[in-house]
């Protein structure tokens, strides 16, 4: 049995709207420069955990032509169907087992130029109640919840644009960020295209072409990779029901749930105070106060007043999303890995621009499925 | 308890996906084909001769551009008498489909077995030559198929 698990090497690309190169030369060229960034060959790596989407990629076997694209020919190789985050959780058990001391997890999409996400992420939907009827899908799922939130807690089109602008000037100072609008301001969020009122297409997140990797090791083979582990101090993961009917999209119970058990894992009791900065993946502007809240990371209801008072920002009480978050980058199934890979860099002070100051403790999110169906939580410490 | 099931009809829109594939394995090998040609990659490290030969070695995880032109003759690795198609229907003319290592090479090629008169005689390790279309065009079709050699 392994006691301790952690982050010892990540590497994203510079995402972008449409690819230069195929997939798998994408992730292979990622994967090479990370193994030459640490000195390490492939054979360093006990396990290799892909996260990719048949669904959302439109291909059976969606690792196809990718394994040996990252050092995993004839390895131990296995795959997620879910956001990147996910397949971290599931390197860190098979590291916590013991029988593995490495795993290198990796997350790609080409959502920027190979498929149309709304029209593909419809085809996850309930086949009997939702899908056919055509009347919901991630985006109006989205609306519904961001309407809710709104009007109980008179958070107007104007807080939610400032949201917005704080996340793109943050994106703008990523360098791996897609999106870039250095001028966008709260007057052009509010007057962009509206889609699902009160979503518009400005709150929408960057739906990209990109890959991340991450190596996770256990405590006594992290030496060779670093001499700057972050470690991985508490998970948590919680599912709610497919049938979306059946959700309270505004409470995130389940968020909560996996939130809490990171939480009292990581020792942590009171996250407002304890946590740093926070990493959330958000498809829209208007999950983060939402997000932050079910995750205790504000007061329920706050979201006007953090607006306001800026408190989200870099130098605010408790920064979310400081990297600029999916709003500068969604590569679905890399999008959740791209916070852990995030969060890493600010704990070892390597943000540049958007360095948050004295980060020590962090937490990291990541979602699948419609309205946040699936969350998964890392708590994660330097 | 209710024993009913029922069918639910849905439609899918195939316009929703467009994919990239690298195609430098591929273009090489249609373009050799084009001029009667078999080509394939050849890594540095550690020796291995791909065809079709990708830009990288999986064995060594590192860049090969030597590019080789390998011999067209070979010997026959493994064999089966198609006697029904896909869906299971036995079909008229029954062929044989077969896997070749080429000479020099530690890929295998499949393609269609020719030159025999009893399949019983055919025999794993018989020596064979690719045959090619009168008309090469650059595609896959190109090399026709492998004949056999020797009796
Ligand atoms: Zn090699």
């Amino acid at each position: 049995m392994n006691e301790r698990v952690a982050v010892v090497g990540y590497k994203q690309t510079k995402h972008t709207f449409d690819s230069p190169v195929a997939r798998e030369r994408m992730i292979y060229e990622l994967v090479k420069s990370l193994f030459k960034d640490l000195g390490i060959t492939r054979d360093d790596i006990d396990t290799f955990i892909f996260a990719s989407n048949d669904f959302t990629d439109g291909r059976t076997i969606s690792e196809v032509y990718t394994v040996p694209r990252i050092g995993s020919f004839m390895k131990d190789e296995t795959k997620v169907e879910a956001d990147g985050l996910n397949a971290a959780l599931y390197a860190y058990m098979r590291i916590l087992s013991g029988l593995y001391e490495t795993a290198l997890v990796i997350g790609f999409s080409m959502a920027g130029s190979e498929f149309r996400v709304p029209l593909t992420q419809a085809y996850t939907l309930d086949p009997v109640y939702e899908r056919p009827r055509g009347i919901i899908n991630f985006y109006s799922t989205a609306a519904l919840q961001a309407s809710a939130y709104m009007k109980k807690y008179k958070f107007t089109d104007e807080d939610l644009a400032r949201l917005t602008v704080k996340n793109l000037q943050n994106a703008n100072n990523n360098p791996y960020a897609a999106r870039k609008e250095p001028t966008i301001s709260v007057e052009d969020v509010l007057n962009s295209k509206p889609l699902y009122l009160p979503i518009r297409q400005a709150h929408v997140s960057a739906y990209a072409d990109g890959a991340c990797a991450v190596i996770l090791s256990s405590k006594k083979a992290a030496k060779k990779f670093t001499d700057t582990p972050v470690w991985i101090d508490g998970v948590g993961h919680s599912m709610d029901t497919y049938y979306i009917g059946d959700r309270d999209l505004l409470g995130m119970e389940h968020l909560s749930a996996a939130a809490k058990k990171a939480y009292k894992m990581a020792g942590i009791k009171n996250p407002k105070k304890e946590i740093d900065f926070a990493e959330l993946h958000t498809n829209f502007a208007s999950e983060e106060p939402v997000f932050a809240e079910a995750m205790g990371l504000f007061k329920p209801g706050s979201g006007k007043d953090v607006v306001k008072n800026g408190d989200s920002g870099i130098g605010g009480a408790l920064p979310v999303n400081p990297s600029g978050g999916p709003l500068g980058a969604n590569p679905i199934n890399a999008t959740g890995l791209i916070r852990l890979a995030e969060a890493s860099e600010q704990l070892r002070k390597e943000a540049g621009k958007n360095q948050v100051k004295g980060a020590k403790t962090a937490v990291v999110h990541a979602q699948d499925g419609p309205g946040a169906q699936l969350n998964t939580v890392f708590v994660v410490r330097r | 308890m209710a024993q009913e099931t029922r069918i639910i009809e849905n439609t899918w829109d195939l316009t929703a996906y467009q994919w990239k594939i690298e195609s430098d394995a591929l273009d090489l090998f249609v373009k050799g084909l084009k001029d009667k040609k078999i080509l394939g990659r050849k890594c540095p490290q550690c020796g291995t001769v791909y065809v079709p030969g990708p830009t990288y070695c999986r064995k060594c995880f590192r860049d090969i551009d030597q590019v080789v032109e390998v011999s067209q003759e070979g010997t026959l690795d493994a064999f089966t008498v198609n006697l029904a198609d896909v869906k299971g229907t036995i079909v008229e003319h029954p062929y044989i489909t077969c896997t070749v290592k080429l000479d020099g090479t530690h890929s295998f090629l499949m393609g269609v077995l020719e030159g025999w008169t009893d399949w019983r005689s055919i025999k794993e390790g018989m020596r064979v030559k690719a045959v090619w279309k009168d008309v090469t065009q650059g595609a896959l079709a190109d090399l026709s198929h492998f004949q056999l050699t020797e009796k």
